[in-house]
């Protein structure tokens, strides 16, 4: 690089702190010449995209339920919660798909509670009524569900057959669709239930190499490419 | 090369190390303080948001935290991680072990319900014959909890009974609900008194080591604090054989570091200051660390519902208010069913009924539940367990934690003692309730998972005798002068009073016993 090119850079170097606070005035200078240090940009005046949360705008796609065990999800969500005065219901609310998603990240005793009192619905109505669950009337579907229901507490849902899923099932139903942007949309009376708000803690300076609990060793750094390998590009000034 | 040697280490920054940390640092003593987690910072970390914008609508993320029943989608990044700082156990007897490993530790989101040990505890062995006294009595850590109430500004009424110690309040003069005078009346045919609750109010909303305590210790300039210290173990002198410090690793970089000091103070929390213990091969003569791991059961209770404050009737005069009723079995009458006994946290709420506790949905249970607001009365259980040798933890070699550290596995359960209790507290509970003219909508007689409680004392038990203690009453090692624990460890037994008060109160005495040695040089 010839010298006066080098003196103009070390200038502008010096130059480009004041020059980009400048633009915070009401005449702001010129941006300084390329390359602007990259570590300078975002500041507390930078307007935030605004954003909307993904319910009601794109669908969940279904990756863990059959089409038959949902088509029971479906029908079971709407039978245990369906839309009351101006709330709206389960399926309003997106919950059957919303617990596909949950319930197939869970773990596998989670997932056959799940799994296996669909099923067991289902083969339920086929020997009753000699049609899938996902068809019954409300009537039929009141018939096999009622009977499973239990009074229970916290972190002590029942145990036996069948009403564990049920007891469970309503549970995370009720709380998915309580907790829906469809439900908190329309305002909560008195007695109904309000959609949880709170105090969300980040992760606190997260350990970005914690993994399996084996791991004691950090992760090897990326090694930059040998010096004599780089060719650096030519820019025209 | 770093030469410094502190006066004191104290490992671990909640109630029992802040409390250490004040009352050294205020006598002169140069700390160092070191905590496994970073500091939290709520105007950094934290931000109020409705559940539709998480990513799992306030559900506690699939496959995490699966022992923390306390933990949610909002509060899930606060607990400690269970597969970066894993536990074994046998999966017949699951244990929850619910840690805190931030600044401040679990003092940063407790009850605060505050009650003091009474001799009923601390002499339970001369009471009815089972376990072994404390060496200390009431009176002993009397003025100590005085002190303690002080600080963190404890509510209450003087209306306990001998067992229930009262203490140095502010006065909790607010009428009682009538729902609560109609429970009380009928809860006189079962001797069983109902107290008003006694909760730290600390000062701006917290009650917590970072708030009363810290601060106090920071003042004086002689502490330093570091974060992310995740230590590995004691270090020993080769010479003398006293612990002289400790080796930790950076929780973020990985960086091996040491310390070194004249005295070392445990106040990890029960079962890490244990697990240090075991895996440093330090004070356990007695081979006794470890043992009498104990807690409180909770999760049995009954859900029921005042009926004149149904149908829009419920009014702040009716509803409202909570209650204490302490112990009442085993007192003054025996029980042929258990040993010691358990607390009822009573409350009575102008809000909503939750809808498990109706066998219905749908149309039929938004009736229901719009008949029933206001009109809650529910009640649940603390009750001790008692202190067994079997129950206990170890070291596993087999597993190590996100460091390198090996893990505690932990073999505990209850016995018949405590699964009796939990059925006399749900029988006379109900029995009470429906005696005052309520409904009872839900029970339960199972406990939760040992652990939930998140009351876990023992495992370096206090006692005159070496061979069958860790600690002497000064919450010192018996082993080793210059090495104190000031957790819950030392307890020996659990009461069923939430250990808050006292393992403040025993940090504090200790700490200035330990204040005293060092001024005469004894230490």
């Amino acid at each position: 690089m010839l010298r006066r090119d080098f003196v103009r850079a070390v200038v502008s170097i010096g130059f480009a702190p004041r020059l980009l606070l400048s633009q915070q005035t009401a005449n702001p200078a010129p941006p300084p010449p390329a390359p602007v240090p990259w570590t300078l940009g975002l500041n507390p005046k930078t307007p935030l995209p605004h954003t909307e949360v993904v319910d009601g705008i794109a669908e969940t796609e279904r990756r863990f339920f059959t089409p038959v065990q949902m088509a029971v999800l479906v029908r079971l969500c709407d039978v245990l919660l369906p839309p009351i005065g101006d709330k709206p219901g389960a399926l309003q609310a997106e919950t059957p798909l919303f617990l596909d998603f949950l319930i197939g990240s869970s773990p596998a005793s989670r997932k056959k509670v799940y799994t296996g009192g669909l099923n067991w619905l289902d083969s339920e109505s086929q020997k009753r009524y000699k049609k899938p669950f996902a068809k019954l009337d409300t009537m039929q579907a009141d018939a096999i569900l009622k009977p499973l229901l239990r009074t229970w507490m916290s972190d002590h849902p029942p145990t036996e057959p069948h009403a564990d899923f049920i007891n469970i099932a309503h549970d995370d139903i009720r709380t998915a669709t309580v907790n829906s942007k469809a439900w908190s949309d329309v305002p909560s009376g008195d007695a109904q239930a309000s959609t949880e708000a709170g105090l969300y803690w980040s992760p606190i300076e997260p350990d970005i190499y914690a993994g399996s609990s084996d791991r004691t060793r950090i992760p090897a750094r990326v090694i930059a490419a040998p010096k004599g390998t780089h060719s650096i590009p030519a820019y025209p000034r | 090369m770093t030469n410094e040697t502190f006066d004191v280490l104290i490992i671990g920054s909640g109630h029992a190390g802040g409390m250490a940390a004040k009352v050294l640092t205020e006598s002169g003593i140069r700390c160092l303080m070191l905590n496994a987690g970073p500091v939290a910072d709520v105007a950094r970390n934290a931000q109020h948001k409705p559940a539709y914008e998480l990513p799992y609508r306030g559900f506690k993320p699939p496959g995490r935290l699966e022992h923390v029943f306390q933990a949610s989608e909002f509060n899930a990044n606060v607990w400690v991680d269970e597969q970066e700082v894993p536990y074994t156990f046998d999966a017949a007897n699951p244990y929850n072990w619910v840690r805190v490993r931030l600044f401040g530790g679990r003092s940063l989101f407790w009850s605060r319900q505050s009650f003091r040990l009474s001799d009923y505890e601390f002499k339970g062995k001369s009471h009815d014959g089972f376990g072994e006294d404390w060496p200390i009595s009431h009176a002993d850590l009397s003025p100590y909890y005085s002190r303690v109430e002080d600080i963190f500004q404890v509510s209450g009424a003087m209306d306990g009974p001998p067992q229930m110690p009262d203490g140095n309040f502010i006065l909790d003069e607010d009428p009682w609900s009538e729902s609560m005078q109609r429970f009380m009346a009928a809860g006189k045919s079962f001797n069983m008194p109902v107290c008003k609750q006694r909760r730290a109010l600390g000062r701006d909303g917290l009650a917590s080591s970072v708030n009363l305590l810290l601060p106090d210790a920071e003042n004086t300039g002689k502490l330093t604090s570091i974060a992310n210290a995740v230590v590995r173990e004691l270090t020993v002198d080769k010479n003398t054989g006293q612990p002289n410090g400790c080796h930790f690793v950076d929780r973020l970089s990985r960086r091996e570091m040491r310390v070194k000091a004249r005295v070392v103070v445990l106040a990890a929390g029960t079962l890490e200051s244990t697990r240090l213990l075991l895996n440093s091969r330090v004070g356990n003569s007695s081979g006794l660390v470890g043992r009498y791991l104990m807690d409180q059961i909770y999760g049995s209770g009954v859900t029921c519902s005042v009926p004149e404050a149904r149908n829009g009737k419920a009014t702040k005069e009716l509803m409202g208010g909570g209650a204490i009723v302490p112990r009442f079995r085993n007192i003054t009458t025996k029980s042929d069913a258990f040993l010691r006994g358990y607390a009822l946290n009573v409350t009575s709420s102008i809000g909503p009924v939750h809808p498990r506790n109706f066998a219905t949905y749908g149309a039929e249970l938004q009736q229901k539940l719009e008949e029933y607001h206001g009109s809650s009365f529910h009640m649940t259980i603390m009750g001790e367990v008692l202190g067994r040798y079997e129950n206990h933890v170890r070291i596993n070699k087999d597993k190590v934690d996100a460091w390198g550290i090996p893990v505690l596995h932990v073999e505990t359960k209850y016995t018949d003692n405590e699964y009796n209790m939990a059925k006399d507290a749900v029988e006379v509970g109900s029995a009470v309730a429906e005696a005052a003219g309520f409904e009872v909508l839900s029970k339960n007689i199972a406990p939760n998972p040992p652990g939930y409680s998140i009351h876990e004392v023992g495992t370096c038990r206090m006692g005159n005798d070496p061979k069958h203690s860790v600690l002497n009453k000064w919450c010192q090692s018996h082993d080793h002068k210059n090495l104190f624990v000031v957790d819950g460890a030392s307890f020996t037994s659990a009461g069923w009073q939430n250990p808050t008060m006292t393992i403040l109160a025993l940090s504090m005495r200790a700490s200035e016993y330990l204040a005293g040695e060092m001024s005469k040089q004894n230490i």
